[in-house]
């Protein structure tokens, strides 16, 4: 950088080295897209057979990290959720009422029903309130490595509470 | 030798047009000033501290041998004859993702509250087209190749309506996603 304001202030290079202009005014577009390149990227390394270097096995796990990953999960898993739900709805005969009533013959207690409401809630309470930070986020705000932590903690203890609330009532 | 020492360790973003500096800021205006007095004192101009945030420097050169004055150097990401090829599609699908997002987070307590078949069939198509996007994401992030990515989306096309179709169903011939959840908690 240093080097490129002293090359060019330097005299005798005014006129005849103008390659810096050249190289920012005849500057052209690439041809191909960004999703041409990046699979061009892929099938070039894949069909390579390239070894991947580690990077989630080694590296170390943080709280951000882990609580990322488990939006995601817990994401996937709602849907697959909703849309088994739906699937049911369509294929099965008997309507809802008579499902749940044979579930709770079924059932092995208050305890049961207790816990697989606690199931339910614990990944909808900690995917709502971590969308929360996430749109916090896009807000700009809270990024700070503390805040990040800090909000974290609180989305964990907001989930806990809230999951074990829906669980007894 | 009396050499000029600029230190400016700040971060500057200069886009230089051709012709005439007015439209520059005051530390460029300096720095451009500094250039061609050391041009008329034949001499170099050494910056001394240039952070590597320094994204460009005005470019000197003389115009027509005669008259030293910055010339044009469109220094930036998208030079200006790069035109038109930018479409807006994928940010406007990000602001949609974001304000979906919030609309089923208000749609909750309003499901609690005032729940009935117009929430119902709101929470059925937000709740499908979140997780629509949601898994669309999943796929951008670890499927590649064009034929996978094809595939891949034409699946989660498919599983997103067979979604959709089935809570209105279960919306319009059962007791409905509010009542659901309600007698889901009764017990």
């Amino acid at each position: 950088m240093a080097l490129l304001l002293r090359t060019v202030a330097r005299q005798g290079l005014y006129s005849s080295r103008s390659q810096f202009g050249v190289v920012y005014r005849h500057a052209v577009p690439m041809g191909t897209t960004a999703k041409e390149e990046m699979n061009k990227f892929w099938a070039k390394n894949t069909g390579l057979n390239r070894p991947i270097s580690p990077h989630i096995s080694i590296y170390r796990w943080s709280i951000p990290m882990m609580m990322s990953i488990f939006h995601r999960g817990t994401g996937v898993g709602l849907s697959s959720g909703i849309s088994a739900f739906a699937v049911a709805a369509l294929v099965l005969p008997e309507n809802y009422p008579h499902y749940l009533d044979l579930i709770h013959s079924m059932s092995y207690g208050p305890q049961f029903l207790a816990f697989s409401k606690f199931a339910l809630a614990f990944p909808m309470a900690y995917h709502t309130f971590n969308g929360i930070r996430h749109l916090i986020w896009d807000f700009g705000k809270g990024f700070k490595v503390p805040e990040v932590y800090r909000s974290g903690y609180v989305v964990i203890a907001l989930t806990v509470l809230t999951s074990v609330a829906l669980a007894a009532m | 030798m009396n050499e000029v020492y600029l230190i400016t360790p700040v971060t500057v973003n200069v886009v230089v047009h051709p012709g005439n500096s007015s439209d520059l800021g005051p530390l460029e205006k300096i720095m451009a000033a500094l250039v061609r007095i050391s041009a008329v004192c034949h001499r170099g101009v050494r910056p001394l501290l240039f952070r590597s945030s320094l994204l460009i420097r005005p470019v000197a050169a003389q115009k027509d041998r005669d008259c030293p004055y910055l010339i044009s150097a469109k220094i930036h990401a998208t030079p200006s004859n790069y035109a038109g090829s930018g479409s807006k599609a994928a940010s406007l699908h990000w602001t949609g993702e974001r304000v979906l997002s919030a609309v089923l987070l208000g749609m909750m307590p309003f499901a609690y509250c005032y729940p009935g078949p117009a929430i119902d069939y709101s929470l059925a198509a937000a709740l499908t087209l979140h997780g629509h996007w949601g898994l669309g994401q999943v796929l951008t992030d670890y499927v590649h190749g064009d034929f996978k990515v094809k595939m891949a989306s034409a699946g989660l096309f498919v599983l997103s309506t067979v979604t959709f179709a089935g809570l209105c169903y279960f919306n319009y011939h059962d007791v409905g996603i509010c009542k659901a959840v309600a007698l889901l908690w009764s017990k």
